[in-house]
């Protein structure tokens, strides 16, 4: 079949008939040829049971493209059922033969001015569906009428066909100005057709996530509200969908929107009920907790959420899907409804095991009871994986719920008892967190466990029985025979178990050091000498040596007070939830991933968050612009795939220096000129003294004093400020850190920081802050080549592991010997972080002051010199606005950033500074600062041989003057 | 809410109908829907399924897979889909007859007429049908003309009675253009009961909903009677009383609710097909007893085999009767054979092995009575704990003509002018078992 439509493509490109294809004859040929027949019959029935039979051959994917000319012939008709058969085969064959659509197009035109309703709207929906680029023009005129037609149903299908349009050719709709009539149609009388344009703009404004398409405000908001009383089911899914983008004012307008939203909960269709129920949970954020109806809302969202659950089972599970995201975000909603989430015999396994979760995630001491009552009863059912996830259920019971340990753990013992073996093995794993949250508690029984020793044949089980038996050593008479046991199969164990097995015996050791002296030795030869896995490995011979070095101190890092396991799990992790909350009902609910997980970067989706929740109705209202701007501005995030490729060559482990930059021929030409240009005539003059300078600055860190390469944490700052106390009396001009790598972007790793300049060493100064629900660690950073070549010095240094919540400072100091490439803008950075979980990639820019270097001062004759050859187009001029020192205070204030004046004159009440400034890469830049006594103003001219850099320098100026 | 495409396979995997509406997917998402969706394991949740940037939703109706995919992850919602393609299938039944491979060959024009007006651009339309109606040209083929031979398929009611009274189970099952004109309302409900070891009631909960099936010509109006101490709500604030009680319960857009307030009257103007007018939960509080107590006893006897002695009993009314009744008990791992000792002769008894399973089945079971059971089990390693590893024990059942809340429908009066001749109304209740458990 697709041989012969490859033919038949040919043969149209030599021009012969296709019908002639002797294809036919050997293949399909009656059918073909019958159908033509038919299709060319003056019949009406005949015709209209010809094209039913292409259409049912279209179906079932037979390629019925060649009868598109006679098929076509059939579309001037007003036989509407015939008509709409033609309309579609043609949105179906229009795309692959695009000439012969175009014959189709004035029967459309006429179409869409037949008094027949149906048939306009027919006309103009098929033509939107036909997506061949040369229909689209003869298209906007008839779509222009048909958007203000008189009859609602053409009015609502013109408006959908706006947005097929736009997914055509979406500059034709800005320019012909559809969109506007769009917005108009929001205001229409009919609620079908409002919820259409509702439709069409909400999927516009996704493709322009910065415009303001959806405008919505107050006013728009009730029209949207009373649309949604009238309009159909499905058109309420638009508008609530649309309402959940809007953030309220304050929290007067979010309640009453709530209140005009709580009726859509008792709809019979789900799907209204839950983007019903997504507007209320990101609207409650706003409510205060304290106001009486926030209470209400709680309790009307509780019974539409059970109702969900009589469902059938596939959209239980969705519903059970999105239960679990409410409950972790507002666990009070369902806290009475505890039996609803109780398993039936019969429920599939996946509904099973989350009803489970959710379950652990409502139990509280109030329900505990029940709850367990109901666990140890699935614990004997049939499906292994339930069992399994039943049993650890009642360990997590215990860990969440203190008062109902107790009970749990004899749940646990009763369930080993039934010697099932997967069960007791499963009863093992919890009850060793269950040590780990409650030591010293549950010791009795130990006796019974060790009884079960034999029937662990799982590493998971056999690592946590051995890890309670090092643990508690002292109270096991036989320990060291049971750990001997264990010790005779080391090299069939896995990792997981030969690990545990180490560190239980060197407890064990510790413990009960004379009997046991064989046992460890024994063990640490096995793991050092005859394993082949590292990790083994090395953990053998640190032992080995925390234990011949020094006992003492052995013990007290071997058998230290470990912290305690932490409540809950499995949470998600904040900022995620957040996100799925804004989701909820969406299909990222039901994966409990962010819709940016299923987009790969071809269309942008903006990030939702929930609105920030308020005391009071005042302290909503937005703060002063000029804050905003300042606290809001989007952090630069590298798409990254831009760097990957990069990066992606760069060496991401921790490595000392960089080496100096190969002598790279791939280097732009504008870095070229930075590098050269400038430097040889500017260095070429007679500047003594400076290329040693350079030297001195420019080198590998290997000249930098040793303490700043040493390990550096919060408490060397102070170090470097001291160092830099020394040299200069006024300090250097340090921006405040700004958001560089947001946590959402960065699986919950947020980076703020800034550049400074101390002791002559560039360093970056980072704060980071571990977000997410696990500990980080194995922080490294790379950079991309960059206009003035900076590379970290040193390794990123974060010597401990980040646990979640916590913040921590870390200085890099940076060199400038890196490979370079001019960036625009000059002084973009664009950074790639590393730790155990991902690499991130982010972009910065770094104020080039800091790149001052401290020898900028230049002579007097050579500036004067040097100020004329830079020829007059090389100036930049630039105002600085609002600078209340004096010229001496500024020029101080200067000199601190390495902005060095030369000379001062004062004309007519008016000050003049004359200052230099060498850049790291040998690049001079000349100043004229002229200051009038009294005004606010100043006028800098910057002189460069390279007049890129200008526009940085001058606002260096300008953040150095104003701080 | 973006559909890129809807398509209805056969279980075999061939096309039926297939229409894409955003060509942002290529029609080899058919193929691969259909090797994605047979190779799935029981466990694995079917609903919504991924392939790079496609997501797949289905449901599985009349031995079909009714599919739509989309691609906008962030703001397609699998609910609205899964209702969308839950009303299609009612649709095609509504105009059909029967939503069946047969159905949908000969009347394929037809239901691409329908989605072309459902969905447009992917955005859903409309689903009600008498909004359809209107747009819909192609007349519905029926698969077999509806005979008089149907009437003596009986179906689910027609267990005893009379059969000019009752309506059979297929009757409704026809195209709605066309035929007698007809009202039928079911009254369904699904029962859902945990009971404990010790026979007290841990959990019941009763799922129901009323469904109306119109046949008539035009849309008159019908006014349809519940019981008049129907009280909705909490029960604590309600007094005492046998009253029949429901949690709460949601109700079809076009449900006029004016005179139900006062006396539990409902008003609507049907559309042609079916419709669930109202659907309704009831937990803990239920009217009766739950219909099905087990008294169960276990031991082992001096060869080494489980004996398990149970006596089950039917609660329901002395004129009631439960149907197609069925329990599992779970039994020990590793049983070998089963012997059984049943009180009556239309009952049987298998075990099934990789279920561990025995499973009980009897035809009838008149309210009032009792039959008991003896199983005896060869387990070749029985220990001590084999005997926790009995049970619990599953019921499935239909109880015909029976509303476990006692939901009632007093009256069913059509407006009178709109029609010629009279219309025949039917009511018909039944429960079904969703989940019965009694734990050993």
């Amino acid at each position: 079949m697709q041989e012969w439509a490859n033919q038949l493509c040919e043969n149209r490109q030599f021009g012969s008939k296709m019908t002639d294809s002797k294809y036919f004859t050997t293949t399909k040929k009656g059918e073909i040829y019958e159908l033509k027949a038919e299709l060319n019959s003056d019949k009406k029935e005949k015709k209209k049971e010809a094209v039913k039979k292409v259409i049912a051959s279209m179906t079932v994917g037979k390629d019925v493209s060649a009868l598109f000319p006679d098929v076509v012939n059939c579309m001037q008709t007003d036989n509407l059922e015939l008509k709409k058969l033609v309309y579609l085969y043609l949105m179906n064959y229009a795309k692959s033969q695009p000439d012969m659509a175009i014959m189709a197009v004035n029967t459309f035109v006429k179409d869409c001015e037949d008094p027949n309703p149906l048939i306009r709207a027919l006309a103009v929906r098929t033509m939107g569906c036909i997506r061949v680029d040369k229909i689209t023009e003869y298209l906007c005129e008839p779509l222009r009428k048909c958007l203000k037609d008189e009859d609602p149903y053409v009015r609502k299908t013109a408006a959908v066909c706006v947005a097929k349009l736009h997914d055509i050719n979406a500059q034709l709709v800005e320019d012909q100005g559809f969109l506007d009539t769009l917005k108009d149609l929001i205001s229409d009388s009919n609620p079908m057709v409002v919820a259409n344009a509702v439709a069409a703009l909400s999927e516009i404004a996704e493709s322009h996530p910065n415009s303001n398409l959806l405008d919505l405000n107050p006013q728009t908001i009730n029209k949207l509200l009373t649309a949604l009383n009238e309009c159909t089911e499905w058109g309420q899914i638009f508008i609530l969908d649309c309402l959940a983008n809007y953030t309220p004012r304050d929290d007067r307008e979010s309640q009453s929107i709530c209140e005009r939203v709580t009726p859509r909960l008792s709809h019979a269709n789900s799907a209204v009920v839950l983007s019903a129920v997504k507007v209320l949970m990101k609207f409650m954020e706003m409510l205060p907790k304290d106001l009486d109806y926030y209470g209400t809302l709680l309790k009307k969202l509780a019974p539409p959420l059970v109702t969900l659950l009589s469902a059938e089972p596939e959209l239980q599970y969705v519903a059970l899907r999105n239960i679990n995201l409410i409950v972790q975000r507002r666990p009070e909603i369902l806290k009475h409804e505890m039996k609803v989430f109780f398993v039936k015999y019969n429920d599939p396994i996946y509904v099973k095991l989350e009803k489970l979760d959710i379950m652990i995630r409502l139990a509280s001491q109030a329900n505990i009871a029940q709850v367990l009552a109901e666990l140890k009863e699935y614990a004997t059912e049939v499906d292994v994986d339930f069992v399994r996830k039943a049993v650890r259920a009642i360990g997590r019971c215990a860990i969440k719920v203190e008062q109902s340990a107790e009970r749990c753990v004899s749940t646990l013992l009763d369930l080993i008892q039934t010697k099932v073996n997967y069960v007791v093995q499963e009863a093992i794993v919890v009850i060793k967190d269950i040590f780990r949250k409650y030591p010293n508690k549950y010791e009795s029984v130990i006796a019974t466990l060790c009884e079960n020793l034999d029937s662990l044949d799982e590493p998971e089980a056999r690592a946590a029985m051995i890890w309670i038996v090092g643990e508690y050593a002292e109270r096991i008479d036989n320990a060291d025979e049971l750990l001997e046991s264990f010790l005779e199969g080391f090299h069939d164990e896995s990792t997981q178990v030969q690990l545990q097995l180490l560190t239980a015996i060197v407890k064990l050791f510790l413990k009960k050091p004379t009997e046991t002296q064989e046992l460890v030795q024994q063990v640490l030869s096995l793991a050092t000498q005859d394993s082949d896995n590292p990790d083994l490995r090395d953990r053998g011979y640190i032992y080995w040596r925390l234990l011949s070095t020094d006992p003492v101190a052995a013990k007290e890092v071997v058998l230290a007070e470990k912290p305690l396991i932490s409540e809950e799990t499995d949470l998600i992790e904040p900022t995620l939830l957040e996100e799925l909350i804004c989701h909820i009902g969406t299909l990222a609910s039901v994966y409990h991933k962010p819709p940016s997980a299923f987009v790969e970067g071809s269309r942008g989706v903006q990030h939702k968050r929930l609105p920030g929740s308020s005391g009071s109705g005042e302290s909503v209202e937005s703060p002063d612009p000029g804050s905003a701007t300042a606290t809001e501005a989007p952090p630069a995030v590298i798409p990254s795939q831009d760097l990957l490729g990069d990066l992606l060559n760069l060496d991401l482990t921790p490595t000392s220096t960089t080496g100096p930059p190969p002598p790279s021929s791939g280097m732009q030409m504008g870095a070229m000129d930075l590098l050269g240009g400038g430097l040889d005539s500017l260095i070429g003059g007679d500047l003594g003294g400076s290329p040693a300078m350079t030297a001195g600055f420019g080198a590998p860190p290997a000249a930098v004093p040793p303490s700043f390469t040493a390990p550096v944490s919060g408490g060397l700052d102070d170090l470097f400020d001291l160092g830099g106390g020394v040299g200069m009396p006024v300090s250097v001009y340090v921006p405040p850190k700004t958001l560089w790598l947001p946590a959402m972007k960065a699986k919950g790793l947020e980076i703020t920081g800034t550049f400074g300049r101390r002791a002559g060493v560039v360093q970056m100064e980072m704060t980071l802050t571990n977000k997410a629900m696990s500990v980080m660690t194995d922080f490294a950073v790379q950079f991309n080549r960059n206009s003035f070549g900076l590379a970290p010095a040193g390794p990123l240094q974060v010597l401990t592991p980040v646990s979640p919540n916590q913040s921590i400072e870390v200085v890099l100091p940076l060199n400038t010997v890196g490979p370079v490439m001019k960036m625009e803008p000059l002084n973009n950075l664009q950074v790639a972080v590393k730790n155990n979980i991902d690499v991130f990639y982010f972009s910065c820019q770094y104020p080039i002051s800091m790149l001052f270097v401290e020898d900028g001062k230049m002579e007097r004759q050579v500036f004067l010199a040097t100020w004329k050859d830079i020829p007059n187009e090389n100036e930049s001029k630039f105002q600085l606005n609002d600078c209340h020192l004096n010229s001496d205070a500024a020029s101080s204030k200067l000199q601190g950033s390495n902005i060095f004046t030369i000379a001062k004159r004062t004309v007519e009440g008016q000050d003049m500074l004359y200052q230099s400034m060498k850049l790291t890469n040998g690049i001079w830049v000349l100043a004229e600062l002229r200051a009038q006594t009294g005004n606010p103003n100043y006028t800098v001219s910057l002189r460069c041989k390279a007049p890129e850099v200008s526009q940085c320098v001058f606002q260096s100026y300008e953040a150095v003057l104003k701080n | 809410m973006m559909i890129s495409q809807v398509f209805i396979l056969s279980s075999k995997g061939d096309r039926l109908v297939y229409k894409d509406f955003r060509g942002d997917v290529g029609s080899d998402a058919v193929g691969i829907f259909y090797d994605k969706v047979t190779a799935l394991t029981g466990d694995q949740p079917p609903v919504v399924m991924t392939h790079k940037d496609v997501h797949f939703v289905h449901v599985w109706q009349g031995g079909l897979y009714l599919v739509a995919t989309t691609t906008a992850a962030a703001s397609s919602s699998p609910f609205a889909i899964i209702e969308f393609l839950n009303r299609l299938a009612a649709l095609i039944k509504d105009y059909c007859g029967a939503l069946s491979e047969k159905t949908l060959q000969m009347n394929f024009a037809l239901v691409y007429e329908l989605l072309d007006e459902m969905l447009d651009f992917g955005y859903v339309q409309s689903t009600s049908c008498d909004v359809l109606k209107n747009f819909i040209q192609t007349e519905a083929l029926s698969a077999r003309p509806f005979s008089l031979f149907d009437l003596a398929n009986v179906g689910l009611f027609g267990a005893d009675t009379q059969q000019s009274k009752v309506a059979p189970g297929s009757a409704a099952a026809r195209p709605m253009q066309g035929g007698k004109s007809e009202i039928f309302v079911d009254v369904i409900e699904r029962m859902s009961v945990v009971m404990g070891a010790n026979g007290v009631l841990m959990k019941a909960e009763v799922e129901g909903e009323v469904v109306v099936k119109c046949f008539l010509p035009s849309c008159s109006e019908i006014r349809m009677g519940l019981n008049e101490d129907l009280s909705i709500g909490d029960p604590q604030l309600r007094g005492y009383g046998a009253a029949v009680r429901v949690d709460e319960c949601h109700f079809h857009p076009a449900v006029r609710l004016d005179e139900f307030d006062a006396h539990r009257i409902l008003r609507l103007s049907p559309s042609q097909g079916e419709q669930s007018i109202m659907q309704y939960r009831l937990a803990d509080h239920l009217p009766l007893a739950p219909p099905f107590r087990l008294f169960p006893a276990i031991e082992k006897d001096k060869t080494g085999r489980l004996l398990l002695f149970f006596k089950l009993r039917c609660d329901l009314p002395p004129k009631s009767s439960a149907v197609n009744v069925s329990a599992t008990v779970r039994v020990p791992k590793g049983c070998v054979s089963l012997s059984q000792e049943l009180s009556s002769p239309d009952q049987s008894a298998e075990l099934q092995p990789h279920n561990r399973a025995v499973v009980w089945n009897i035809a009838r079971f008149a309210g009032g009575t009792q039959l008991s059971a003896l199983f005896k089990l060869d387990v070749p390693a029985l220990s001590s704990a084999s005997t926790l590893e009995v049970g619990p024990v599953g019921l499935t059942f239909e109880l015909p003509k029976v509303t476990a809340s006692g939901l009632h429908v007093r009256f069913l009066r059509l407006a009178p002018a709109q029609h010629r001749g009279p219309a025949r109304r039917w009511v018909r209740y039944v429960t079904h078992s969703d989940s019965y458990a009694i734990r050993i």
